[in-house]
């Protein structure tokens, strides 16, 4: 059966980035205004964690698992690295990727 | 050939299979037999109740192939359990209390202005109780992946990115979404799938309401930024061990064998079209599903209109996961694939 990767590796590396960005950014969900209110949550641990994690795949999109982002969100930016940039943009605005964390 | 004429051909369906299918169809000889004309005497060919065929060549053409490739036959009919069916609560999933009559009642009302309840008029009450609860509900599961949405619609949806839900053809054509505000664009996936037959979709929505990891995500404390993560269903479970015989869909056609490619191919067309230039790509192709047999089906979990509880806001089926090229990508290093 098709199964969530969050599912089937809940341990895995960047789980809570591919599930966020399932929920929200799925073609048939498209809800990207959701999440922005939710990345502008100071005490939101998820979205901290989501925030890390999208910051470290932005840095070094090789150490994403195979191919599960572009399998789960079918983004239409051509390559992770494109859709994760974006994505970093759409939430986080101008504010630099290599920011240390407050957490 | 430029744009306009481009854009114009989306009128029809147009790639080279197709026209080896319009041509015999043009043929108004085709259907003379031989032995008449070659005898001279009118021959005793049996007259039969054919009813007029009502659809367009585009129309012909994906149920054609659908059932080729795939098997589905259009006219098998799900058994509906109307005694479990009876049972279900709209308010339970998030949606408006309807009786019976309430449900005839929209559907009258509405039936014109909202095509898509035109397929609950060959539902059974039960059923049709359901569809006009969903319709006065957030979701738009029926609009787009139910039996309204045609082999053709979910076909072109999947390769040109025109939205069925979308009721003015000129938008529909510029891939303008149906049902968000301000002119924005349809996006889709991979995929573009539906159920059937109506009852079998309000039997899966039903089912799938009660289903434990659906009915935990539609319990959850509301909280109007916030949205469950989405569940998945074996379709055996919510149709039976036939229900995918009640499924159809379409893939994109992937280019060098990547299907991220075939997205990103397939924005660049879109993309170009929209700007009245010569697209630089290939034009997307879409294929049929060749089988939904142990599928599964999607629910997302959305907020309601009263933006006071969670209601399923999209439910489609989905095929296999195995039969999708992957991305070529570098060596893991064992993490997980």
């Amino acid at each position: 059966m098709r199964e969530f990767y969050w599912k089937q590796h809940p341990d895995g590396p960047f789980v809570t980035l591919i599930r966020v960005a399932t929920t929200y950014l799925h073609p048939e969900a498209d809800d990207l205004e959701s999440l922005q209110k939710l990345a502008r949550r100071e005490n939101d641990e998820e979205m901290h964690t989501f925030k890390a994690e999208l910051r470290k795949a932005i840095n070094d999109p090789d150490q994403l698992p195979d191919d599960e982002l572009s399998k789960h969100v079918r983004y239409e930016d051509g390559s992770p690295e494109a859709f994760l940039r974006r994505l970093w943009r759409d939430l986080y605005g101008d504010e630099p990727i290599d920011a240390p964390e407050h957490a | 050939m430029s744009v306009h004429s481009e854009t114009r051909q989306l009128l029809w369906v147009d790639i080279p299979s197709v026209s080896a299918f319009d041509r015999r169809s043009d043929d108004l000889d085709c259907d003379k037999p031989a032995e008449a004309l070659s005898t001279g005497e009118p021959a005793k060919v049996a007259r039969h109740d054919v009813p007029a065929e009502t659809r367009n060549r585009g129309e012909t053409y994906a149920d054609t192939r659908q059932a080729l490739e795939s098997g589905w036959e259009s006219k098998r009919r799900f058994d509906s359990p109307c005694a479990e069916l009876a049972g279900f609560s709209p308010e339970r999933a998030g949606l408006p209390k309807t009786s019976a009559e309430d449900a005839d009642r929209y559907l009258e009302q509405r039936g014109t202005t909202r095509p898509w309840l035109e397929v609950a008029r060959r539902a059974t009450p039960e059923s049709r109780r359901i569809l006009a609860a969903i319709d006065q509900g957030a979701g738009h599961g029926h609009i787009r992946h139910e039996g309204w949405a045609t082999e053709e619609a979910n076909m072109r949806r999947v390769a040109y990115l025109e939205d069925p839900a979308q009721l003015d053809a000129s938008k529909r054509l510029r891939s303008i979404d149906g049902l968000k505000p301000n002119n924005r664009r349809h996006i889709c996936a991979e995929l573009a799938t539906r159920i059937t037959d109506p009852d079998a979709f309000a039997t899966a929505y039903a089912r799938g309401t009660d289903q434990f990891e659906v009915r935990a995500a539609l319990s959850r404390p509301y909280d109007r930024d916030s949205r469950p993560e989405p569940v998945r269903v074996p379709i055996a479970e919510l149709l039976g061990k036939n229900g995918h015989k009640h499924c159809t869909g379409w893939q994109l056609e992937p280019v060098a064998g990547s299907m991220d490619a075939a997205i990103e191919n397939r924005y660049a067309w879109r993309t170009a079209l929209a700007k009245e230039r010569q697209p630089d790509v290939p034009r997307p192709v879409a294929r049929p599903v060749p089988t939904f047999e142990g599928g599964t089906m999607l629910f997302l979990i959305g907020h309601n209109k009263e933006q006071d509880s969670y209601e399923i806001t999209n439910m489609y089926p989905e095929p296999r996961d195995d039969g999708f090229p992957r991305a070529e990508r570098p060596d893991t290093g064992g993490r997980p694939r």
